[in-house]
């Protein structure tokens, strides 16, 4: 069984994609950051961001529309809140409706802040989308340690890396093994049952799996602390990407302030 | 014979409220010896496998490589010991096929260098060279099971123990492992139900039945006996089978 791997095009070579990961993740950091420390209803600082990450989409030749499915995929939750601004922020009202009795306004300073904060998640979920897709995932993790982020959280997003796919293909055949006997059909307290049933087998199943690994682990010596083979360390052309990603960020933050008070 | 590097002493394990799974296991493998351990299922071969490396704490003694298997020298023995699992995807748990044969050196403290230097020998000596960057997840059946030998073979064990290592392989996944496993030097102990890969391999076979052994002698002698095999659930290797019938 295959699946679409989180990091589908980060494996292909690229002039983004050879640029180091740590430097890449230091870098949407401090983009995503800028985004959201830009004024709630100011959208020019915005642009020089938008622009900037057009730029690296374009050099990483990431498909659009693969690149505006994973967008549309989480953006339920940041539509779900936006969606109320319009009706809770206060200011002059540019509609209203009425339902049931009760009268409903529409603020211009709702919309333009619900548009903001759409604007904001769109250009934060991008950076981050781009991040993945021009990094691999495992190189993403080495970048995690090097910045010193805590080596239980890196492991832990390493295990789940590895055996996320494991698990969806085991869950995968023994849905494939009830659904070949009973076919989708049958009485829906019994097809209850046999789901709760898969359940139950999927959890057993991971545990002893679980136990096997950690086996592995011990076989091999394990005693508490993952090592891994040292990195190469950044170069040149490294440094000042980040640099002038994270100095750029800055005059945008500032130049926000500067303008806008 | 040579100084036996592996020596099991009236071993006995019983599960938590559970069958006893070895009633007495006692034999002893010389230093460079290869020996297949076969038996049918629920023989007790893989529950002996986990003892030696005491993963199941058991009863009796067992020493390898000079070091008295308890609490204390657990890590020693698992040092010297290299197993390898019936399933890749539990070995294999690393993100890169490199870093999963670096864990083990890297564990036991070697130098970036050294880990390199081995990663890159083990990789070799299991026809996997430049797979160090790939994710085990898109490996086939056979070069996940190759790659969990190299994951063992970088730490150069004293005795390299595996269960069940042609389980699932197609017939040219299986001859090329064979021809993996004849080439390898050292002490290696073969558990599984491929009589004909044991045959190939080793040059002596135990039989294990019930948490007993009840048989133990070469491997082309033991394995050509037709009933006691067939007494204790197995039948002749087909390469056999096919010359006495």
């Amino acid at each position: 069984m295959h699946h679409v791997m989180l990091d589908h095009f980060a494996a292909r070579p690229g002039r983004v994609h050879r640029l180091d990961p740590a430097a890449k993740l230091v870098a949407a950091m401090a983009v995503i950051l800028a985004t959201v420390l830009v004024g709630r209803d100011h959208f020019l600082p915005l642009v020089p961001l938008a622009a900037a990450l057009a730029a690296y989409h374009a050099l990483g030749r990431i498909p659009l529309g693969y690149a505006a499915k994973r967008l549309l995929i989480v953006s339920p939750l940041a539509v779900a809140v936006a969606i109320l601004f319009p009706f809770l922020e206060p200011g002059s009202a540019v509609g209203s409706f009425s339902v049931g009795g009760w009268v409903i306004q529409v603020t211009d300073a709702g919309c333009v802040r619900a548009a903001n904060l759409l604007a904001k998640f769109l250009l934060s979920a991008w950076a981050a989308l781009l991040l993945v897709s021009t990094t691999r995932f495992q190189d993403l993790l080495q970048a995690f340690q090097r910045l010193r982020v805590p080596r239980l959280l890196v492991t832990q997003l390493a295990f789940m890396y590895r055996y996320l796919w494991v698990l969806s293909d085991e869950m995968m055949r023994l849905g494939m093994a009830r659904a070949a006997r009973d076919g989708g059909a049958g009485p829906w307290r019994l097809r209850f049952h046999s789901r709760t049933g898969l359940v139950g087998v999927l959890f057993l199943r991971t545990y002893d799996r679980a136990e096997r690994i950690y086996w592995a682990m011990a076989a091999r010596g394990f005693d508490g602390t993952v090592r891994s083979a040292a990195t190469a360390p950044m170069r040149l052309a490294d440094w000042l990407f980040a640099a002038a990603v994270v100095a750029g960020a800055a005059a945008i933050c500032l130049w926000d302030r500067l303008i806008y008070g | 014979m040579a100084e036996p590097i592996l020596e099991l002493v009236d071993v006995r394990y019983r599960y938590p409220m559970g069958p006893e799974a070895l009633r007495g296991v006692t034999f002893s493998v010389a230093a460079g010896e290869r020996v297949g351990l076969v038996g049918p299922n629920g023989a007790g071969k893989s529950t002996l496998l986990l003892a030696i490396a005491g993963f199941v704490a058991a009863a009796g003694t067992i020493r390898l490589a000079g070091h008295t298997l308890s609490r204390r020298t657990v890590r020693d023995v698992r040092r010297h010991l290299g197993l390898v699992f019936q399933d890749p995807d539990d070995q294999l748990f690393m993100p890169r096929v490199g870093d999963d044969v670096a864990f083990g050196p890297a564990t036991m403290g070697l130098t970036a260098e050294e880990v390199h230097a081995r990663v890159h020998e083990a990789l070799e000596a299991v026809e996997l060279e430049g797979y160090e960057g790939r994710t085990p997840y898109h490996l086939s059946v056979g070069e996940k099971r190759r790659a969990a030998l190299a994951t063992v073979l970088a730490m150069r064990p004293q005795v390299l123990a595996m269960d069940e290592p042609s389980a699932n392989l197609d017939p040219r996944g299986r001859r090329r492992l064979i021809g993996l496993l004849k080439g390898l030097p050292g002490t290696i102990l073969v558990v599984g139900h491929d009589l004909d890969l044991i045959l190939d391999v080793c040059s002596r076979t135990v039989v294990m039945d019930a948490g007993r052994v009840v048989a133990d002698g070469p491997a082309a002698e033991v394995l050509c006996d037709r009933s006691l095999m067939e007494s204790h659930g197995l039948e002749l290797p087909l390469s056999l089978a096919a010359r006495y019938t």
